[in-house]
């Protein structure tokens, strides 16, 4: 058998290997997606079986639709706070993981509790902290009275907090590999010359930190755009929807009213942005790549 | 280990399977043995098993041949919801006779999910036994689709020992309010629920009510009104003038009667069931509450929101099966029953009759007392399209009552959804 | 030195105290008598809310549920995904980059996106409500996990393994099979670990496919944990509980492999 010949068994049998992945990735991926852009196109509300082509109809009152650009407004501001909170506080956190102390295991393990807890389940035990009468925090504060989940310039920051607690563990391991993949000779070299800690800090660790971080924040913000199970037990939305993410709206629309058509535009809409913020940050890596 | 993994995984997965595929064979089992097997999906009565399970036997017993199966439903009325929209979409037949919930009837109806009722229960024979509210819910255009079954009623409580007697119009309840709150400082005044969710529409419709308002007009739903805007220009100026706390907005049912059974409010909007806790042992309320009409803005009694399950027949199903499934509602609706479901689960009857029952009036004196408050329960907005816009409502009413917008703004912008979401606008 | 140490010291008390705090007050709330719990503390405590999750509800069913279908997810998810993996790292085909590019850009879809069409198709083959046709959109996150996972590993695995195992006379498959996949054992192992985690805690597709109290996974029971107008803290802090130790428990054990695992996909690229 000729080594060609052999190459060319090869690809063919590796095409094999990986048909069953494609084509279930393109039953449950691909066709619904543009399933979903066709059902955009029509007014189809499930109850009564009414189902027609309107044309870009639902997205005509989607561009005007107060609710949509809210829902959008909130996503966008949940995904900025909370994904820079995550990295704030995940970056010391991976410095300290990366130091040796006495209980570095302990903390170790203990950052994988919240990541362990399925979302569900820590949204429902924040909201029972989060009770305006017998919660923890109330309790903390000194019988405070603070309506977290119902006052309006409270509940989405209180969603922020649970998702913070959820995620911060996880971008704090990107960071600590990233942390680990930086070698020990740069540390030592910059202790020769005497630099502080700070200093260190600012020009070696940073710097050689940067791709790991801009892969959590790539990350991080897809994962935090899509936000639904938080906000679904937290809120479902409330008060005055001033809680309602994109998921949740469109979720909403499809689920409880049972209007497919404006549903599948809203959650196409969803689709969309997620395409573009994956799109912008690509771009930027791929900058930070070409930099290094 | 990932050898000591992958047995484990697998024999979960057997366990899961097999839990499956038991359930899914209950579709095709028609008729086990020669007996028809009848299923009854229902919600939990939370209360004791056996008076319920008599009762259903007692229905076996007259009708031999008959299996009766009965099935939970999910207890969150927008989760059952989704699940008859999933599978009466579907033309499931699995199951025959089934509850909806007051607001659905129109729409169910409209959809062809629910048969015509209306030779087994004439429209007529209803609007004699039953109160007037839950007729009107279940009667859609001259048909009758569905038997009341239980109801429940938007109410007043207010404490005794703390104002002079139950207040009549809005302005009487914020003066009573304040009062308390002038000899008892830290005390709240009125409690509700502001969360946005289908309980807040409850108390909007009873608020527009009591302006004199309607939400329906010529089978259009019609809210841009100015009793619409009164009736929340009223609810947010309670939060606003702090005869609520600003902690309304977060409250569903739950809330507001934990603080009104502290002993922390003067008064409280909710359901009958929070009757039964405030009179436990443990609670610092007990004896001292009231219940009453909600107020209104001149002085008559006002309207609660009417809630509640009803039975219909699923419209999928064969001639013979619905007429098993119509003799069901009728055993499950009798006088009988309906004592069965007040006395052991605290569900209020429909029946108007069973208000003067003597073994009611005795065993749950309370429940008895409700009369005048259920005759005057009005369902909400009743068409088909209810579902598809109350989500609408309750954001738009829930920015009015957190201050977000004002009334105004959030009817007009509520107006448009909805007139976009039931095809008005085009 | 002493300063740093403080430092460091106080920086792990409160780490720790965010982290574990709210997982040990929920716990306590699991054993707090259902009365008491508007008072500062309680009097003593008990394990009622236990009793009436366990046994005064379906939820050990709940949890059956929630393991079928993780397990299911899981062993799909691998036998499909290890065979792709393994040509993603070893061998020589057009379009890799775009496969794996494809199924980095698939898991980050927002499941909001196909939640309408998908319960149209389990609708139309009969799968809606149904606990195996929830498997079915899992793969929508679990295949690309795996695929990422999967294929580092099988990347670490020395290039002279394969070439040896092709000399000898086996075929590429034959190669996967006999000598490739044994030693990747312990990659396979951290895939599930992590599939079964991801599938265990999705709560959107199985919120919107079952509808059947009976069929409900762990999140979904937990998240509509509410008699008709209560809401009883005490036992859904005791379902909590009941249902993230086991989770927990994996976790730990198997920290170092969730770690690598979390981190191969992405830092190792």
């Amino acid at each position: 058998m000729s080594a060609r010949g052999s190459l060319e068994r090869e690809r063919r049998q590796a095409y094999w290997l990986v048909a069953p992945s494609v084509l279930v990735l393109a039953a449950v991926a691909l066709y619904p997606i543009l399933a979903a852009v066709w059902l955009s196109l029509h007014r189809f509300i499930l109850v009564f079986g009414e189902r027609r082509f309107i044309g870009l109809g639902n997205f005509a009152y989607l561009s005007g639709d107060a609710r949509f650009w809210s829902a959008l407004g909130n996503t966008a501001y949940f995904t900025v706070v909370a994904v820079t909170v995550e990295l704030v506080l995940a970056v010391p956190l991976a410095l300290l993981l990366q130091r040796a102390f006495p209980g570095r295991g302990l903390l170790r393990a203990a950052v994988l509790v919240p990541w362990a807890i399925p979302t569900v389940v820590s949204a429902r035990l924040w909201a029972w902290m989060f009770n305006p009468d017998s919660g923890l925090i109330n309790r903390l504060l000194g019988g405070q009275d603070i309506n977290w989940l119902g006052a309006p310039g409270y509940a989405l920051h209180a969603a922020i907090l649970v998702d913070v607690w959820k995620t911060t563990p996880f971008v704090a391991l990107l960071v600590l590999a990233g942390l680990q993949g930086i070698p020990e000779d740069l540390y030592k070299a910059a202790r020769v010359d005497g630099a502080s800690s700070w200093r260190t800090f600012r020009s070696i660790t940073l710097p050689l930190l940067k791709p790991a971080l801009l892969l959590a924040l790539l990350f991080r913000s897809l994962d935090a755009f899509r936000v639904f199970d938080a906000i679904y037990v937290l809120t479902e939305g409330g008060p005055a929807n001033t809680t309602e993410t994109l998921s949740i709206y469109a979720y909403k629309t499809l689920m409880r009213s049972g209007d497919f058509g404006y549903g599948s535009a809203l959650s196409v809409a969803t689709f969309a942005c997620v395409v573009v913020l994956a799109v912008v940050w690509l771009r930027l890596l791929g900058r930070a790549e070409e930099g290094r | 280990m990932a050898r000591s993994l992958v047995p484990v995984l697998a024999l979960a997965l057997v366990v899961g399977l097999q839990s499956g595929c038991r359930r899914g064979s209950d579709e095709t089992r028609g008729a086990a043995g020669g007996r028809t097997r009848l299923v009854l999906k229902y919600q939990p009565l939370w209360g004791p098993p056996g008076p319920f399970h008599e009762l259903l036997s007692r229905f076996e017993q007259a009708n031999p041949g008959v299996e009766l199966v009965t099935e939970a439903l999910p207890n969150a009325s927008d989760l059952a919801h989704q699940f008859f929209l999933t599978s009466l979409e579907g033309r499931a037949r699995d199951f025959d006779v089934l509850v909806v919930d007051v607001v659905w009837v129109p729409e169910f109806a409209r959809a062809g999910w629910i048969a015509d009722l209306s030779e087994a229960f004439p429209p007529a024979r209803l609007r004699e036994e039953f109160l007037p509210g839950p007729v009107e819910a279940v009667v859609v255009e001259g048909r009758t689709y569905a038997v009341p079954w239980y109801l429940d009623v938007g109410i007043l409580y207010y404490r005794t020992d703390l104002v002079p007697r139950a207040p009549r119009t809005y302005a009487e309840l914020e003066r009573f309010a304040r009062e308390a709150r002038e000899r008892e400082p830290g005390l709240q005044g009125y409690v509700w629920q502001g969360r946005q969710y289908e309980g807040l529409s409850c108390n909007v419709y009873e608020a527009l009510w009591g302006h004199g308002g309607e939400a329906m007009e010529g089978g259009r739903v019609l809210l841009d009104t100015k009793p619409a805007r009164e009736a929340l220009t009223y609810l947010r100026g309670l939060i606003a003038e702090g005869v609520s706390p600003g902690t309304v907005t977060g409250f569903s049912e739950e809330e507001a009667r934990r603080v009104f059974q502290q002993g922390r409010a003067v008064f409280m909007r909710n359901w009958p069931y929070a009757w039964a806790e405030a009179q436990k042992e443990d609670s610092p309320i007990r004896g001292k509450v009231g219940i009453a009409p909600l107020p209104t803005v001149d002085g008559e009694p006002g309207s609660g929101a009417l809630g509640g399950w009803q039975l219909a027949v699923n419209a999928h199903v064969s001639p013979e099966r619905r007429r098993l499934a119509e003799k069901l509602i009728a055993h499950l609706t009798s006088p009988e029953a309906n004592r069965v479901l007040a006395l052991h689960y605290a569900r209020n009857p429909p029946r108007t009759a069973l208000y003067e029952d003597s073994r009611l009036k005795e065993g749950a004196p309370f429940i008895a007392g409700l009369r005048e408050l259920v005759e005057r329960a009005r369902p909400r907005p009743v068409t088909p399209y209810y579902n598809l816009i109350s989500d609408v409502l309750q954001s738009e009413f829930s920015a009015a009552v957190a201050g977000l917008r004002t009334p105004e703004e959030a009817l007009r912008r509520a107006q448009r959804q909805v007139d976009h979401l039931t095809g008005e606008a085009e | 030195m002493r300063r740093g140490g403080l430092g460091t010291a106080l920086a792990v008390v409160a780490f720790l105290t965010f982290f574990l705090g709210p997982f040990l007050w929920q716990v306590l709330t699991s054993l707090w008598p259902d009365g008491e719990l508007t008072r500062p503390w309680p009097t003593h405590l008990t394990l009622e809310s236990y009793a009436s999750v366990l046994w005064g509800r379906p939820f050990l069913r709940v949890v059956a549920n929630s393991l079928g279908v993780a397990a299911l997810t899981t062993v799909f998810c691998l036998t499909v995904g290890a065979a792709a993996a393994f040509a993603l790292a070893k061998l020589e085909f057009r379009g890799r980059g775009v496969l794996l590019g494809a199924a980095l850009g698939v898991s980050m879809f927002p499941p909001i996106a196909t939640v309408s069409p998908l319960y149209l198709i389990l609708r139309a083959v009969g799968l809606r409500d149904s606990l195996v046709g929830l498997a079915l959109p899992y793969t929508t996150f679990a295949l690309p996990l795996t695929l990422w996972v999967l294929t580092s590993f099988f990347r670490q695995l020395p290039d002279e393994l394969y070439r040896a195992a092709r000399v000898d006379g086996c075929t590429p498959f034959q190669a996967f099979r006999r000598v490739l996949l044994p030693l990747a054992a312990p990659g396979l192992a951290t895939t599930a670990i992590l599939v079964f985690i991801f599938s265990w805690n999705e709560f959107l597709y199985a919120l919107t496919f079952l509808t059947t109290p009976e069929k409900r996974t762990v999140p979904v029971a937990i998240s509509l944990f509410a008699s008709e107008y209560r809401e009883p803290w005490g036992e859904i802090a005791a379902a909590s509980v009941v249902a993230t130790l086991p989770l927990v428990a994996l976790t730990l054990l198997f920290q170092r492999r969730v770690v690598s695992g979390l981190t191969a996909g992405a830092v190792k690229e």
